[in-house]
């Protein structure tokens, strides 16, 4: 006899729908699976003989072969077990094939028939919604996760018992919410997803020329770099950023607890700040971008839609720098190895702090003792294309501690006027289909940045003094007209044109030194 | 004296003359032996030939005693874009007649070129390889000043100090001489280059090597002969105390050549030797007329006629006030933004300024983001 239920498998971010079909007939006992599976999928034989008969039921001593369709579609990890096992169930006459058809099964059995969470469960409840699927049956732990999705019912099943009273058209266990859950709900709201702690603006003192760069690139999620000694702050600095970029729209936070809940985060809501990942220098470009191994995700997409912040910009090896152009321009990154390929999104704000020299001083005075090769050489290490693509560059000084400023502003201040910059851009973009002035190309520069008298003539007199390359003054105008929308001007006026020159990236980076 | 037909093709320089310079490459090996000991390695290069040979070929003496005597001018390898110009020609630099000079050279750009660039008067500018901001700035300003005023400036092509003195020298649109401290052919890192191929461009290079002569450091000292003999002044811009650094300007002084040095602050390590030599009695140059000041009191010859409007001259009383205090205040020492802002500009105002004071060339971003006044004066 044949039954056939709905599961999903997960490759790279697509979720794929995968029909489990088995067949039960008269022969010599076996239990085959075929379908391109993996190991895990393979090994679902033992565990799913084990829970069928822990679990009361008769395991057919027949001949059963699953088929796990399409063919081609490389199947992973252990969450097929429970479609499986009802399919065995059903095709064996011991469960109704009909609820089958429209209730997607999602989750790994243990061998006392307990049903077990696994990755993922919002990228397939979106999935199972889009194939159609009346309802999601899946584990207590991962059914907050599944619920976020409209449309779609959410039966809970604790054990193979409950998922045969489910299909046999009866209703799903109680989801009991514990005092942890609850506890546990509260922090995924609150806190910024995979975040370093944040802070407050306010704690940061003096450096007001780098904190206002650092709100200008989260008005206009702009790719920053702050450069200067150790001990200056940057590190501190770019960590607040969290604390004044605005909130996630509601579909942008559907995208970002999609990624992050194929890692394995357990999710109890929608992710509600922007993602700040900050990954040591050491990493790879595979750790970086994503790699061969399906469904690693790299740190690029897990900060898609927030900001991706290196630290030590030049301790990077070159080639994972180098990966990140390609990402950068086109806010996507897409990987294909020998087994398989993927697109990603990748849209991110680069923060990136670097120091000015090999022994970090440089411009402090006399204590910095390299030489130009080795500054040279320093320098070399970041590699044009890869600042070309970095809108704005602060420095940060040694300020002695009795003369150090007060704090610019409070993140709440800040937080307030980056939310109405970007309100202003993304009514002023929203026929472009973007929504922040990092975004606009050549075209939307000419039609949207409005210079008054005084700041055309200043862009004019850099133009002859050789001060900005084509691609510079693009970059400076966007920054200019982020300045501008922080003053909700509606002109890009001469002093928000004369921060934009002052923040451009190319003099001591790439190096204005005598040749 | 075998062919002397040979040497006509050279462009000037005598058999007599290139065979020296065949031989100091032959010697090369000895002689960076001996440039350990930079008075001895003086003494040697002003020793005529046979002597020198003697002195220093040890084994090879023999060797290269025969292989001396049967030279012929067209041994020496031969590169169609070098000129080579000996103390028996026309042109030859008048200052480089003493013993302690080379009795040739060869040239890049052009042996009349030199001949009309040293025809006026020259101004050396030596200093630190590793310089600060301060003395790159002032380096590049004082030889853009001198340019302008029709003086020739002379430097080595060696890291800071004489890099930006070429530039300064490029920037007024007139030529500098480049010393080269190995052979023209190789001297020259990938790095330099393109400053390399801009001087020979507009002025000339010089080296007593020929051209294949691998560079080393005895041939960096031996050129510092060079930069001593040729100018009238040599002005240090900044140099720490280290023996290498102030050799040259010693060496200048003991040729009988004026010898002047930018102040520099006294905390700083890199200006050790140059504030020494003030103490020591050097001429004090805060700017490009000191310098002048001193080729006339020296009793030279009226310099040429200027050759441009000093460059990158934005008349400083032409700015607008509020600019000009803003670039007063970057002089004396905020020279940041946040530095600005604490002595009562307005934030935004102060990046205003700055950035219109870079436009018109008054400023320049330096290391660490730091503004620097372009023209110190």
């Amino acid at each position: 006899m044949l039954a056939r239920a709905h599961a999903f498998t997960i490759d790279g971010l697509q979720t794929r729908h995968v029909s489990v079909e088995v067949d039960v007939r008269a022969g010599l006992p076996a239990f085959a699976i075929v379908g391109l599976a993996d190991t895990a999928v393979r090994e679902a034989r033992e565990r799913i003989q084990a829970a069928i008969l822990n679990s009361g039921y008769e395991f057919p001593a027949r001949r059963i072969t699953a088929n796990l369709a399409p063919g081609d579609v490389r199947k992973a990890g252990a969450g097929l077990d429970l479609a499986l096992a009802c399919a065995v169930l059903a095709a064996s006459g011991q469960l109704p094939c009909d609820e089958l058809e429209r209730v997607a099964l999602f989750g790994e059995l243990g061998l006392d028939g307990t049903v077990r969470p696994a990755h993922g469960a919002l990228a397939v409840a979106h999935a199972a919604r889009r194939a159609g699927m009346r309802a999601l049956a899946l584990a207590p732990a991962c059914a907050r996760e599944a619920m976020l999705i409209d449309g779609l019912e959410v039966p809970v099943v604790e054990h193979l018992h409950s998922a045969a009273r489910v299909l046999s058209g009866g209703c799903g266990d109680a989801l009991l919410e514990s005092p942890a859950g609850a506890a546990r709900k509260r922090i995924a709201l609150d806190e910024p997803v995979g975040s370093v702690a944040g802070g407050d603006l306010s704690e940061v003192h003096g450096q007001h020329h780098a904190v206002k760069a650092i709100v200008i690139a989260a008005a206009g999620a702009h790719n920053a770099l702050l450069s200067g000694a150790p001990g200056t702050g940057k590190t501190m600095l770019a960590q607040r950023i969290t604390s004044i970029l605005p909130p996630l729209s509601r579909a942008e936070a559907v995208e970002v607890t999609r990624i992050h809940s194929l890692t394995g985060v357990r999710i109890d809501a929608l992710a509600m700040s922007r993602p700040f990942r900050a990954p040591h220098h050491s990493i790879t470009p595979a750790g970086l971008v994503g790699g061969a191994t399906r469904g690693s995700i790299g740190e690029i997409v897990l900060a898609h839609n927030g900001v991706l912040f290196l630290d030590e910009l030049s301790e990077f090896s070159r080639p994972t720098l180098e990966a990140l152009r390609q990402p950068l321009e086109d806010g996507r990154i897409a990987i294909a190895r020998a087994r398989h390929s993927a697109v990603y999104p990748a849209r991110f704000a680069l923060i990136a702090a670097t120091n000015p020299c090999p022994c970090g001083f440089a411009g402090e005075g006399d204590r910095c003792s390299c030489s130009e090769a080795e500054m040279a050489r320093y320098r070399r290490r970041l590699s044009g294309p890869m600042l070309d693509r970095i809108d704005l560059l602060a420095d940060l000084h040694l300020e002695a501690r009795e003369r150090r400023a007060t704090a610019l502003m409070t993140s709440a201040e800040a937080c307030d006027q980056v939310a109405r910059a970007r309100e202003l851009q993304a009514v002023r973009l929203a026929s472009e289909g973007v929504t922040v002035n990092s975004r606009m190309d050549g075209r939307m520069l000419g039609r949207y940045v409005k210079l008054d008298e005084r700041s055309e003539r200043m862009l004019r007199s850099a133009r002859a003094a050789g001060l900005l390359s084509a691609r510079g003054e693009h970059r400076v105008l966007r920054v200019a007209r982020t300045i501008a929308d922080l003053d909700a001007s509606r002109r890009v006026r001469a002093c928000d044109l004369g921060a934009a020159l002052a923040l451009r990236p190319d003099a001591n980076v790439a190096g204005n030194r005598a040749a | 004296m075998s062919s002397v037909s040979a040497t006509a093709k050279l462009a000037g320089a005598c058999a007599g003359c290139l065979r020296r310079s065949w031989l100091l490459s032959s010697l090369s090996g000895p002689l960076e032996y001996c440039a350990r000991d930079r008075a001895r390695l003086l003494e040697l290069l002003a020793l005529p030939d046979r002597k020198l040979l003697e002195a220093v070929a040890g084994r090879r003496a023999a060797e290269l005693r025969a292989r001396y005597e049967r030279f012929r001018a067209d041994e020496l390898p031969h590169d169609p874009q070098l000129q080579s110009i000996c103390r028996h020609c026309r042109g030859y630099p008048r200052a480089l007649d003493g013993p302690a000079a080379p009795p040739m050279l060869h040239v890049a750009g052009g042996a009349a070129r030199l001949a009309k660039l040293t025809a006026a008067p020259v101004v050396t500018i030596l200093g630190s390889r590793a310089a600060s901001d301060y003395g790159v700035q002032m380096a590049r300003s004082l030889a853009r000043g001198l340019t302008a005023s029709g003086v020739t400036v002379a430097a080595s092509l060696t890291d800071g100090i004489a890099v930006a003195a070429h530039a300064g020298a490029l920037d007024a649109g007139a030529g500098s001489v480049a010393v080269m401290g190995a052979g023209l052919g190789v001297s020259c890192s990938p790095r330099r280059r393109s400053l390399y191929e801009r001087v020979t461009r507009e002025g000339c290079a010089v080296s007593e090597l020929p051209h294949d002569c691998a560079g080393r450091r005895w041939g960096l000292l031996a050129s510092e002969r060079i930069l001593a003999a040729l100018p009238s002044v040599a002005v240090v811009v900044e140099a720490d105390t280290s023996p290498g650094e102030v050799a040259a300007a010693r060496n200048a002084q003991a040729l009988g050549c004026t010898v002047a040095a930018v102040p520099g602050r006294v905390t700083s390590p890199l200006s050790r030797g140059t504030n020494a030599l003030l103490m020591a009695g050097a001429s004090l140059v805060r700017g490009p007329h000191d310098v002048l000041d001193l080729l006339y009191a020296a009793g030279e010859p009226q310099p040429r006629e200027q050759v441009s409007a000093p460059v990158g001259a934005t008349p400083q009383n032409d700015l607008r006030p509020g600019l000009r205090v803003i670039l007063e205040r970057v002089g004396a020492g905020c020279d940041t933004p946040d530095e600005l802002a604490r002595a009562g500009v307005e934030l935004s105002a102060a990046l205003l300024a700055l950035s219109e004071l870079e436009l018109t060339g008054l400023l320049v971003r330096g290391d660490g983001g730091r503004y620097l006044p372009r023209n110190p004066l």
